[in-house]
């Protein structure tokens, strides 16, 4: 059952990847990857990490997809022209290079031995049991896995405290940098009567547009 | 019922990594490059995810070890995104083209 599951979200993932790759129209793209994300966040309940699932879904697609579509609105180039094709060539030794890789991925880890005193990849085929208490389980990964909410805000403000607090400046960091990166140069708009000019202009550009168009 | 092998999950997590890094390579729409390279980090996550479920943490470790290195992926992807986005719409401005292949300002 568990089994099945795992090959219909895999599959899926794998087409919506695809789609997202391989679409011309960037918006499709965009939505074949707001699905992998979800895809993704699947994956996650099925690793028994639910509290991932849905940061993944409040991360991913609440605010990274959204970002993308701002982006794609924002830049005119969705569909058909030289930006999304992809030519043949490149095509070619694109998809030869990430096939390379796959098999070298594929054979490592099907070909994995273990390091001494532990089994390869291969031969784990089984998660360890949690609950109940299992033999080699500790309370405290029992807890991980069933209440992974409560023990990943302790673990942020007692062991991981510096790589949070490291990542909050980051952020803060990227917030003022993209700011920075999209104020527009020019003369500041804080005065009304030039803004209104900048208003006139823009209109009068939008009215000039239609006859460059049709010329 | 059966439990799933760890190799599949590093099977699907390799397949969706190849598939970013063809995005990566064929696309040239710097926004699809972008997304492609969400999908090589959502596949290093679900790596991550399931080589911690299938072990055992040692007494000292934290028992969140792999969770929590997820979220800080999570989170640096989210900062990535937001200044990718706006370096591209500052270079859109400047070339009006979000064409990678024209971004050739710094090769010698």
């Amino acid at each position: 059952m568990n089994q099945i599951l795992f090959g219909v979200i895999a599959t899926l993932g794998v087409l919506a990847a695809l789609g997202t790759v391989l679409a011309r129209n960037l918006v499709h793209a965009a939505l074949f990857l707001v699905a992998f994300f979800f895809l993704v966040a699947c994956q996650f309940v099925m690793l028994e990490a639910e509290f991932l699932a849905a940061v993944q879904v409040l991360v991913y697609i609440g605010a990274v997809a959204i970002i993308l579509m701002f982006g794609i609105m924002l830049t005119r180039n969705i569909q058909g022209d030289d930006t999304t094709t992809v030519s043949k060539a490149g095509f070619i030794s694109g998809g030869l290079a990430a096939a390379g890789l796959l098999a070298v991925l594929v054979f490592g880890i099907l070909d994995d031995e273990g390091r001494t005193g532990r089994a390869g990849w291969r031969d784990v085929t089984t998660r360890p049991a949690v609950y109940p208490v299992a033999a080699r389980a500790s309370a405290e990964q029992t807890k991980a896995v069933n209440n992974m909410g409560f023990v990943v805000g302790r673990e942020l403000l007692t062991r991981y405290l510096i790589p949070f607090e490291v990542a909050g400046v980051l952020l803060t960091a990227a917030l003022v940098g993209a700011i920075a990166l999209a104020v527009q140069d020019g003369p500041s708009t804080d005065d009304p009567a030039e803004r209104a000019k900048k208003a006139a202009e823009h209109t009068a550009a939008a009215e000039t547009e239609p006859q460059l168009t049709s010329a | 019922m059966h439990d799933i092998p760890l190799t599949w999950f590093l099977i699907f997590a390799s397949a969706c990594f190849v598939i970013g890094l063809l995005g990566v390579l064929v696309r040239r729409n710097a926004i699809a490059v972008l997304m492609a390279i969400e999908i090589m980090l959502n596949a290093a996550n679900i790596n991550i995810i399931a080589f911690w479920r299938y072990s055992v943490p040692g007494p000292e470790e934290s028992p969140v070890s792999g969770p929590m290195l997820a979220i800080f992926v999570i989170t640096i992807a989210a900062a990535e995104v937001a200044v990718g986005i706006g370096l591209i719409l500052l270079c859109y401005r400047r070339r009006a083209s979000a064409d990678v292949d024209q971004y050739d300002s710094l090769s010698g």
